[in-house]
């Protein structure tokens, strides 16, 4: 054999390449000749069979041989035949399907490496699609924006959309496959998975329990499946069922309502939260604050009344709240339908003067606001109680203006509620007539009615299969576990509230080898390895029309909505009813549970952006403590941080109290989501699971009884609790005003005052308690210590913050924390007012001066403003003066930069900054874990985060913006990136290298998701700019103007719009 | 505690048991200065012995003590480099707490020494040269600690030098306008100009010790510090004039460099430090601090080495008497700042006064007004003033309190300043707490080395205020026999006299 090769070699190499041979020959028989001689054990040494059989067969299969005598002509046949099969399919080694991104082996059309690129996507929760953008960097998606084309959008994007980036990146997501049918969690692989579920679904008998999945394809799916004999189940812990089961009542069948806020001049919202908990929150956020501009430019905007148990962030914009116990809201109801002709309203008598002003001043607004007025009630109450609204909104004359009711889909009207159907689970599993289970998403183990005791019914299921993104609570019980994509790694769909059509398309190959739930729905339907795209694609040949197929495909999935696929709305009238009294308020608490603002139901428990997060309200990091108000409070001797016991129909929980201004007396409300015991690092064991007292029977309101245990719990907020010592008190009060009053830092007026200011603003008139002359002469101070800087540059960048349309959602700070790379700190340093956001929305509470003891925090209904504050860019920046290293400075265009280079950390200028928005990387917060303690970092300084940051946490970063090393001070920087970004692009459009830019051009992060548009950005030097307009504004007010710091951000003072007499009223 | 010291020493200053009383106020003579009937040799005995001598047991535990506290020191500084300035307490809105406190206090300690060794050298003030060495020893030690602080408490260490102005690749200097910047020049400057000040004086001491060490390696290492002294009168003439230019440099120093690290403070806008009262108040509050700190050193340090003939209670008086006037200034710029607050109009500011005395942290004004203004009251009593247990209880307080004046200050004003929203609360570490432990460490640990290495009292300097250098140098071409002058003026004072006798003359 040698001499096959041996011939074709000159003689020189002859030699050499034979006397190696012989080596390798020798040495792999144990001929060794001289030198040392290495061994590797003792059983090696004495060349026993066994040991010489084991080094003959280390690669098994293979026999050099056959390759030594393999010819120079068969070898390159060999060669050229293996080149061509991995050129041919374009994958190499590994099979890539062929529909799913590939490698840019060619360049992509118009992709340019370095500038991201922006795909439309889906992002579905509880059944409802919110269309979203989501921009790619080189392949790699890295932040979401709100799409504009979609109606639940309008460009916006919430907190949770915003997060989902980081759900994608999450290193704690489930990777593998995982069998358990031993008892003990084993890896296995995919395909023994689809092995086991295809016997098991020939075996029949099959339930599926599923989230709820609102796309035509899941709808087609399913259909196929019930028509297969698959029973399915659908639940989700946080459900409109109690709306669409009211509408059922008033109006013969399920039909989605959609609101025009727009068209409202007067809305009153029962329990009902529509601005933050509702499906299409972005969309009536936008609209309600549309409502709100116009009194800048009419004298005019809506009167919005909120009657609930908790503040939210409805009731923090009212114009008019009265807290009340959640039972109370139904004779609310009755009474304002009873006043307004209802036929439904029974007479009811209402407990008190609060409620009957209430009642009074809403009923009086309504009549005078026919068909510009609407009713809204939230999920938490009974279906009679919708039904009562609709009753009351055709009185209105509602449905047409302010109101639509949708037809709903097939599924969705046939559907039993979800409560009922995760009940008929646990019988049926009780009962036997479960052999197999297959879970889609959700987390019924978590979260289903704690009576059904769910987790340990699916345990009992012989068969059962989780799809899920974590390995969480409801994967350890089941008997396999597959990993689900990511919404951002699969093909799907989804519609929105109003039944339009949205495609959601893969932005990155799944990073850990995830099915979608449409793929595996699709093996229960019989066919295999079918993919999400041809899924998405057939089902959508059933409403796209054939003949412009693929051009209105292309169109959809650019725009990321399909066209004219929304539902018309209906007419239809409220048919006759009979409903019953509501019961009276029980003795004992009230405990309501509602849907966390960051945690929702406990789904995004393991984003750490969510955990950190702060409560709208409470403004509360990594916990949901009970919300209890003070009164009852005092009674109970309980303070914020105490641990109570509360018991639930002989469930009982221990949690921590939280004592929440303008929480209704006799309710004690609970935050779903928290106390999670399998989500992954982040989210295991923060706050208390709340379900354990959520029982089938008191899904949104139950009675129980609360008592002290003694202990106590560390709470983390990143802002001062309510109950400051009285000096606190005093002073925050003087600077954030009391109700009715301005502060000096937060500013407030009402609108009547503001329209008649308006109407002759030379102040001659009623001055508004925002607008006064003393400020006017502060700003133009005579005496300056510097001089006044010359801005030569094209551009003076400049904000308005709208407190006005501000409603507290806290997406702009997720915003703000995707853009900035920000990083999260953990509830222990966030204890320690470390947290990093950039950018944070101050709540102050107002309570009405003089009113006896009820004043401060025990003003039972205190008023709420929300103060979004980041860095203001000052023209005389505190900071700049007092840096010794001269790290923070003045930019040509009027910023205020931060060189993270040059910053070497006194944090001298964060003391002198009197906003205190300068945040400073006390430890090495982008590689320290959240849930521990910092480690000593012994690495080279300047490139340690390289090493010390998880290779996939790395892959959220926005290339754009540095990541800060420890010791360095960062704050906002009006997004600076995404200002050069922009002046480059245009700069290379012109000719002439100068950039044009125009109005709107440049969005910062946080304006670009903002629902309400409370956010604008510009440059203060084109005086058609909306910013200009802005700050032209009678309202706008540099935040404590009195140090003569000149913010380029101006505030717009909050305007309140409650009816004349009930300020006096509240007055006396 | 005589086993501490040379049997001669012993002999020397311990006498009847019972310490001889020079703090009377006579008009019709000046008290002396250095008491036992001390001849120069007897002085030079008594201060060179210890470097010589044999090193006391009670110096090695006190020395192994300090040296396991800057161990503490070391070790949290090494963690805090590694980890972060997070190990710390300080937080948004209180990003300067431990460090910036700990950095003004150990400079503020610095201070009474050079107002010792310079301004009273300056204004003639004979009775220095029984503590000034000592006392400028511990403004080097205390600005040793004080430096230490800034270069740690920043977020990147390892950068610290972008505050020197040093001719850089990216062309950048400094900013001038930052207070912290003038900082690193006046702190700088005067640690420079103090250790040149208190070497220079030492050099004519180093070289009697030299000359009188048997043993090689001190007279090599002695020699070479001194810089080839050989007190030849060019020399003197020299050295005195160097000293004098010195001094007059020390002086303004004493005044500009709390002056400038008050700024920090007064330039920035946080209610609670933003006021012109600053410079003046801290100086006072400094030098208050420093004769503490001075008190706290030399009333242990005069008797365990035997020194209370040279560090005299007259010595220690008068620094109760400074105690007391500086401690006076202090509790006026109190009350001051109270009442421009009230005056100002500026509800900030009357705000954050207001919360210093009634807020969260009202025990640690309470205590620093207690410290600072209250306890020195108690030297308006010669009888208190020359009690040692009192003065060193008082001493005590001054020290306490002059590190609660910064806390005060830093944490009070910056907890809740401006923001509701933003308002905070401080709480330290053990991290915090071991540090500033540890920088005690530091302080005694050099502290010691000095006192058993060095001169620790100017000998050439108190030679020159005994009765003897005058009367020789006075009477010199008078017939009268220079040791009867020498006698006669030695034994004038009568209170000494008995024990005066008892030694055999003797002159240098």
């Amino acid at each position: 054999m040698n001499d096959h090769l041996v011939q074709q070699q000159p003689a020189a190499i002859q030699n050499a390449a034979s006397a190696e041979a012989q080596r390798l020959v020798d040495s792999a028989v144990g001929h060794h000749v001289t030198g040392p001689e290495y061994w590797r054990s003792i059983e090696h040494y004495s060349q026993s069979s066994e040991v010489q059989k084991l080094i003959d067969e280390e690669f098994a299969g293979y026999d050099p041989k056959s390759l030594l005598t393999t010819s120079r002509r068969r070898f390159m046949q060999f060669m050229g035949a293996s080149f061509a099969l991995a050129g041919l399919t374009l994958t190499g080694c590994r099979r890539w399907p062929r529909e799913t991104l590939a490698p840019f082996s060619g360049a992509p059309k118009d992709r340019t490496p370095g500038v991201p690129e922006s795909f439309a996507t889906v992002f579905e929760m509880g059944g409802v699609g919110v269309g979203v953008l989501a921009e790619a960097f080189d392949g790699r998606p890295i932040k979401i924006e709100g799409n504009p084309e979609h109606a639940d959008s309008l460009g916006a994007a919430g907190a949770f959309e915003q997060a989902s980036i980081l759900e994608l990146y999450d290193p704690d997501r489930s990777k593998v496959v995982i069998d358990q049918t031993s008892g003990k969690a084993a890896v296995s692989t995919r395909e023994q998975f689809v092995d086991t579920l295809v016997a098991n679904i020939k075996a029949g008998n099959i339930a599926v329990l599923s989230e709820s999945l609102g796309g035509p394809t899941a709808d087609a799916l399913r259909a196929q499946a019930v028509a297969a004999g698959v029973k399915w189940y659908e639940y989700e812990p946080v459900s409109r069922d109690n709306e669409s089961a009211g509408l059922a009542l008033a109006l013969g069948k399920r039909y989605r309502p959609v609101l025009n806020l727009e068209a409202a001049d007067v809305a009153v919202f029962l329990d009902c939260d529509p601005l933050m908990r509702h499906p299409a929150r972005l969309r009536y956020a936008r609209q309600w604050s549309a409502r709100r501009r116009t009194a800048d430019a009419e004298g005019v905007m809506s009167r919005v009344y909120v009657a609930e148990t908790t503040y939210t962030n409805t009731g923090a914009v009212a114009d008019v709240r009265i807290p009340v116990r959640p039972a109370r809201i139904a004779a609310l109801a009755h009474a304002i339908g009873k006043a307004l002709g209802s036929k439904a309203a029974i007479d009811m008598a209402l407990a008190d003067e609060a409620e009957k002003n209430f009642v009074a001043q809403v009923v009086a607004d309504l009549q005078s606001a026919q068909g510009k007025a609407v009713v809204a009630a939230g999920l938490q109450q009974p279906p009679e109680v919708h039904a009562l609204v609709a009753s009351i909104n055709e009185q209105l004359k509602a449905p047409g203006s302010t109101l639509s009711y949708l037809p709903v889909s097939e599924h969705e009207a046939g559907r039993p509620t979800h409560l009922e159907s995760i009940k008929s689970l646990a019988a049926d599993i009780k009962s036997g007539a479960v052999k197999s289970l297959i879970i889609i998403g959700g987390n019924p183990a978590f979260d289903a009615p704690a009576d059904l005791d769910l987790a340990k019914a699916i345990a009992s299921v012989p068969y059962s299969a989780r799809l899920g993104l974590y390995y969480d609570e409801t994967s350890k019980v089941c008997k396999w576990h597959a990993p689900r994509a990511h919404y951002l790694e699969a093909w799907g769909d989804s519609r929105g509230w109003d039944g339009s059509i949205s495609l959601a398309q893969p932005i990155i190959e799944p990073l850990y080898n995830g099915w979608s739930a449409i793929e595996l729905m699709a093996l229960l339907g019989g066919a295999s390895g079918v993919s999400g795209y041809d899924l998405v694609r057939k089902t959508a040949q059933s409403y796209i029309d054939k003949l412009q197929f693929e051009r209105v495909w292309k169109r959809s999935l650019h725009d990321g909505v399909v066209a004219k696929s929304a539902r018309d709305a209906q007419q239809v009238r409220v048919g006759p009813m009979k409903l019953t009294q509501p019961a009276a308020a029980p003795a004992e608490f009230d405990i309501t549970f509602l849907s966390d603002a960051s945690m929702y139901d406990g789904r995004h428990a393991n984003s750490g952006w969510l955990q950190e997060l702060p409560d709208p309200i409470t403004k509360m990091t990594w916990d949901n403590p009970a919300l209890i108000s003070k009164s009852d409070a005092d009674r109970a001797g309980i303070k914020t941080g105490d641990i109570i016991n509360i018991k639930v129909a002989g469930r009982s929980l221990d949690i921590a109290a939280y004592i929440a201004p303008g929480q209704a007396k006799g309710a004690v409300t609970l935050l779903l989501g928290y106390g999670r015991t399998a989500s992954g690092h982040i989210g295991t064991d923060t706050g208390f699971n709340t379900y354990s007292l959520r029982t089938a029977a008191g899904m949104d309101a139950t009675t129980g009884t609360i008592s002290v245990t003694g202990r106590d719990y560390l709470l983390a907020m990143t802002q001062d609790h309510f109950l400051l010592d009285e000096i606190g008190f005093d002073a925050r009060e003087q600077r954030a005003g009391s109700k009715g009053h301005s502060g000096r830092i937060v500013r407030e007026g009402t609108l009547a005052e503001y329209a008649e200011h308006l109407k002759s603003p030379d102040g001659k008139t009623t001055k508004p308690g925002f607008v006064s002359g003393e400020e006017e002469e502060d700003r133009s101070l005579a005496l300056q210590l510097f001089d006044q800087r010359v801005y030569e540059a094209r551009h003076a960048w400049g904000m308005t913050i709208d407190m006005n349309a501000c409603i507290g959602c806290m997406a702009c700070v997720v915003a703000c924390q995707a853009e900035n790379n920000i990083p999260v700190v953990g509830k222990e340093q966030v204890n320690k007012n470390r947290e990093m956001h950039w950018l944070r929305i101050d709540r102050y509470y107002k309570s009405a001066p003089g009113r006896g003891d009820n004043v401060g925090p025990n003003d039972p209904n205190p008023q709420i403003v929300f103060m979004p504050l980041m860095c203001v860019h000052c023209e005389n920046a505190p900071c700049e003066q007092v840096c010794p290293v001269a790290a923070t400075m003045h930019d040509s265009e009027g910023l205020n930069t931060m060189v993270y280079n040059r910053c070497i950390g006194t944090r001298y200028c964060s003391n002198n900054c009197p906003y205190k928005v300068r945040r400073f990387n006390y430890l090495d917060w982008q590689s320290k874990d959240p849930r521990g303690f910092a480690k000593p970092w012994l690495g080279i300084p300047d490139d340690q985060q390289e090493q010390s940051i998880s290779k996939i946490k790395q892959m959220v970063f926005n290339p754009d913006v540095t990541v800060r090393m420890r010791g360095v001070m960062e704050k906002c920087t009006y997004c600076v990136q995404r200002i050069h970004n922009v002046k480059i692009r245009k700069r290379n459009l012109t000719p002439g290298g100068i950039e044009q830019i125009i109005d709107g051009d440049i969005v910062t992060a946080c304006q670009q998701t903002c629902p309400t548009n409370a956010i604008i950005f510009g440059d203060l030097k084109d005086t058609s700019a909306e910013v200009v307009r802005g700050q032209q504004s009678p309202r706008a007010y540099p935040v404590l103007e009195d140090l003569n710091t000149r913010p380029r951000t101006l505030h717009l003072a909050k305007l309140r719009n409650a009816p004349v007499t009930a300020a006096a009223s509240h007055e006396a | 505690m005589s086993t501490l010291t040379t049997p001669i020493l012993a002999d020397l200053s311990t006498g009847a048991g019972k310490e001889p009383d020079n703090t009377f106020e006579d008009l019709r003579e000046r008290a002396p200065l250095v008491l036992g009937g001390r001849d120069f040799t007897a002085v030079t005995d008594a201060v060179t012995n210890i470097p010589l001598g044999k090193t006391p047991r009670a110096w090695y535990v006190a020395f192994a003590m300090s040296v396991s506290l800057l161990g503490v020191f070391g070790a949290m500084i090494g963690y805090l480099v590694t980890t972060g300035v997070g190990v710390w307490g300080n937080n948004q809105p209180c990003s300067w707490g431990f460090g910036i406190v700990n950095f003004v206090f150990w400079v503020g300690i610095g201070h009474a020494g050079t107002l010792i060794s310079a301004i009273l050298f300056l204004f003639r003030q004979n009775w220095r040269t029984g503590i000034n060495r000592f006392a400028e020893a511990m403004t080097i030690f205390a600005v040793v600690c004080a430096g230490t602080f800034p270069g740690i408490h920043v977020g990147r260490p390892w950068l610290a030098y972008f505050l020197f102005p040093i001719p850089n690749q990216m062309d950048m200097w400094p900013q001038f306008r930052s207070p912290l910047l003038w900082d690193v020049f006046a702190v700088g400057t005067y640690a420079t100009v103090s250790t040149l000040f208190w070497y220079v004086g030492m050099v004519p001491d180093i070289a009697t010790i030299r000359d009188r060490s048997t043993k090689r390696l001190p007279q090599i290492v002695y020699g070479i510090l001194s810089l080839g002294w050989t007190g030849s009168s060019r020399h003197w003439h020299r050295f005195e004039k160097a000293y004098l230019l010195l001094a007059a440099l020390a002086t303004p120093l004493v005044l500009s460099v709390h002056s400038v690290v008050s700024f920090d403070f007064a330039t920035a806008q946080v209610p609670g430090w933003h006021t012109t009262i600053f410079p003046p108040y801290f100086v006072a509050g400094a030098v208050f601090g420093g004769f503490a700190m001075v008190l706290t050193l030399a009333v242990p340090a005069r008797e365990w080495f035997g020194l209370k003939d040279i560090i005299t209670m007259r010595h220690i008086e008068n620094m109760c008497k400074v105690l007391l006037a500086t401690g006076l200034i202090v509790g006026y710029s109190y009350c001051t700042e109270f009442f421009t607050a009230w005056y100002s109009g500026s509800a900030n500011e009357m705000f954050v006064f207001k919360n210093r005395v009634f807020g969260p942290y009202s025990w640690a004004f309470c205590t620093m007004f207690f410290c600072n203004v209250i306890a020195p009251q108690f030297f308006w009593v010669k009888k208190f003033r020359t009690n040692i247990w009192i003065i060193m209880a008082v001493a005590m307080c001054a020290n306490v309190g002059m590190w609660f004046e910064r806390f005060v200050i830093i944490v009070t004003s910056l907890t809740r300043d401006f923001m509701p929203s933003a308002w905070g609360a401080f709480h330290p570490t053990m991290v915090d707490l071991a540090t500033l432990a540890g920088s005690f460490g530091l302080f005694f640990t050099l502290f010691l080395l000095f006192c058993r290495f060095l001169p620790m009292v100017a000998m050439a300097e108190v030679r020159t205020v005994m009765p003897a250098a005058h009367a020789l140098g006075d009477h010199a071409d008078d017939d009268e026999d220079a040791e009867a002058a020498h006698d006669r003026r030695r034994f004038d004072y009568q209170p000494d006299e008995a024990r005066g006798k008892k030694r055999k003359k003797r002159v240098d």
